[in-house]
């Protein structure tokens, strides 16, 4: 009885206030909303604006190496003067690629594996509720902590002596850091993705007899893929740029002595540095050589091609994903 | 459905020969490792200088001079891998100590302790080169009359984090001049910068208990030149500069420096026996075990006390030794002389 004089009541305030509304009113309702519209496109725009300055400035200083001697950049090494022929960041580019495939191969599967149990086979309780927070929690510690375990754990070999396996100072020991880093980050997104396939889809399935690593195989995991690799692809990109767990785990910032073809296994084990060490270690240089600031420059235009690559390689496959799905 | 897949095949075909290429990289190089290996038992039995790889680490102060002379030696030899690290002197000495860096670069003589944490790791034949002189000269414009010579107080009155704000020379010191100050110097990420906060600032900073830098209102810049034609540009400016190359420089006068011990003018010579209070020794220091192990150590040691010392020191920007230290130096590196 209340709840339908309640519901009358604010029934006719609404009626009225909709017949109340004048044209005025329905104007500067109208001014608002462009208003709003405007500061909208003004904050995209800026956003863009900063971007492309950016983009443009470190272009416009990479030149010099980028546009003439660009095989030469590619293929040269770390060299005291920028003038040096021989200046280039072929060395870093080794780094970085492998750091890529090591976190590729590593943190995937570890990753995608303990989504997919957390989110269809744990029970759940208070046990796997811990877990959860737990990992939420790793994927907010900051880098350097990362940098320190691996430091501890694969580079002074402190508990398992497992630096006698990755060489100490490597390119293993970097990707593997890596890899633990960005291990919880693939975790949360790839079981966020698990959590948005219909339940719908899992019942049909059990509804015509499929066992439980059936559904998993055949509905659950083609729905979520996007999901999932665009998970991984932000992890990608973050190992790619990471610089402070690098350090700790020893890249070399001065001169790197070895120059290992991009795909010769066997230097993994040995010293490193990977492109975002070139380009701190460049510009601090260009207080001393001021021609260091184009070769930083254009070693920053050679790493946004990488995370590109690495990027358009991921969206590839996912909408290739998607299409299925569809 | 059909397009779909054929157009993105070419994807999985990049994957795939990415993995085939990887897998038959992975056979060459099990191939190079055998002709590595032949090349390490030839180079045991030879006396030829031979594939090798040589590690250095410690300050970023000689890292340059340590890093040119490895890219010199590169161009006459190839097959000798030179990596060089300037994580910073202690650090360098650990890594020295520990047996993993084959020699340590250092802007300071080496300590006590650093020296037990070696004789602990077993490494007690310790070679130590003179390599080179890091001085500073502060410099003025070439009319101003009424300055001369300041002390390290004035140095940390004037540029220290204590200056911030002040607008002329007295009001940053009261026994300096009544004129306007300008102070022009190079930025944070300089060697040179470093240098100078160290030598300069850093004791008298801790004594008045503030933070170890300059004041932040000077006028820094990347090249020197800029810093150059900025002390040039005024009277009564204030600047600092490697001295190798302000010795140069046109229409600039150089402050004699007191540090405690009278008034000492910049010269080469008075640099190279460190009367001049803001300047010091580079050093490289050799562990002799491993350059009589490595013949690419004891290589890249022989080429760094001949051309390096000769070219390198200078040309990045640091005092070269005068003759009978660089003959000093030579020596001990042939005598395999080593410290106590």
């Amino acid at each position: 009885m209340i709840s339908r004089i309640l519901d009358s009541k604010t029934k006719n305030t609404i009626s009225r206030a909709v017949e109340k509304r004048s044209l005025a009113q329905d104007r500067r309702s109208a001014y608002k909303s462009t208003f709003f519209r405007v500061i909208l496109q003004a904050a995209l725009l800026l956003t863009m604006l900063i971007l492309l300055v950016l983009l443009v400035s470190v272009f416009l200083n990479g030149t010099d190496h980028i546009l003439s001697r660009l095989g030469d950049f590619l293929n040269g090494t770390m060299r005291s003067r920028s003038v040096d022929e021989k200046l280039g960041v072929h060395q870093a580019l080794y780094g970085s690629l492998w750091i890529v495939i090591i976190v590729a191969v590593c943190a995937f599967p570890l990753g995608i594996g303990a989504a997919i149990y957390l989110e269809e086979y744990a029970p759940e309780n208070r046990f796997t509720a811990f877990i959860e927070v737990n990992i939420n929690n790793l994927a907010g510690v900051p880098s350097v902590v990362y940098g320190l375990l691996g430091l501890a754990l694969l580079v002074n070999g402190q508990i398992f002596g497992l630096d006698r396996i990755t060489g100490g100072r490597s390119t293993l020991s970097a990707g593997l850091t890596l890899a633990v880093l960005v291990l919880p980050i693939v975790v949360i997104t790839a079981s966020e993705a698990i959590k948005a396939v219909p339940n719908s889809l899992r019942e049909a399935a059990y509804g015509v007899g499929a066992t439980k690593w059936e559904v998993i195989r055949t509905q659950v995991l083609p729905y979520a893929a996007p999901g999932v690799l665009t998970g991984t692809l932000l992890s990608v990109s973050r190992a790619v740029g990471e610089t402070a767990p690098l350090i700790l785990v020893g890249a070399v910032s001065g001169r790197l002595g070895p120059n290992p073809g991009l795909f010769e296994m066997s230097a993994l084990t040995d010293k490193f540095t990977a492109l975002p060490l070139v380009i701190t270690s460049w510009t601090q240089q260009s207080g001393r050589d001021v021609g260091f600031t184009a070769a930083a420059a254009a070693a920053i235009v050679v790493l946004l091609v990488v995370v590109l690559v690495v990027n358009s390689v991921a969206i590839g496959l996912r909408n290739r994903f998607e299409k299925k799905r569809g | 459905m059909r397009y779909s897949t054929r157009r993105l095949s070419p994807l999985t075909a990049i994957l795939v020969s990415l993995v085939l290429l990887m897998a038959a990289c992975n056979g060459d190089s099990d191939t190079d490792d055998t002709d590595d290996d032949n090349g390490g038992s030839a180079q045991s039995t030879d006396d030829t200088v031979g594939v090798g790889e040589v590690f250095i680490s410690g300050s970023s102060t000689v890292e340059p001079i340590s890093s040119l002379v490895a890219d010199m030696l590169s161009d006459v030899n190839s097959d000798i891998e030179v990596t060089v690290d300037g994580p910073g002197t202690g650090d360098g000495f650990k890594l020295f100590c520990e047996g993993e860096a084959d020699i340590s670069d250092a802007s300071r003589q080496i300590k006590a302790s650093e020296k037990e944490a070696c004789l602990e790791n077993g490494i007690n034949n310790i070679i130590e080169l003179k390599v080179g002189i890091d001085g500073i000269a502060v410099m003025t414009g070439s009319d101003n009359t009424a300055v001369d010579c300041l002390t390290f107080e004035h140095l940390f009155d004037l540029i220290g984090p204590n200056g911030q704000g002040t607008k002329t020379w007295v009001e940053a010191s009261s026994d300096l001049p009544d004129e306007t100050l300008t102070i022009f110097g190079p930025g944070e990420e300089s060697g040179t910068f470093d240098s100078f906060v160290e030598i300069v600032l850093e004791g008298l900073a801790e004594e008045a208990g503030v933070e170890t830098t300059t004041r932040t209102d000077y006028n820094p810049s990347e090249n020197d030149n800029v810093i150059l034609r900025g002390i040039q540009s005024s009277t009564t400016s204030l600047g600092w500069l490697g001295f190798a190359f302000a010795v140069n420089a046109q229409d600039v006068k150089l402050l004699s420096i007191d540090g405690g011990e009278g008034c000492i003018a910049p010269t080469p010579e008075t640099i190279a026996s460190n009367e001049y209070p803001i300047s010091r020794d580079l050093w490289i220091y050799v562990n002799a075990d491993k350059a009589a192990a490595n013949p690419a150590v004891a290589a890249y040691v022989d080429f760094y006390t001949t051309e390096g010392l000769a070219e390198a020191t200078s040309e990045v920007g640091y005092v070269e030794l005068t003759p009978e230290d660089q003959a000093q130096t030579q020596s001990r590196w042939q005598n395999r002389t080593t410290i106590g």
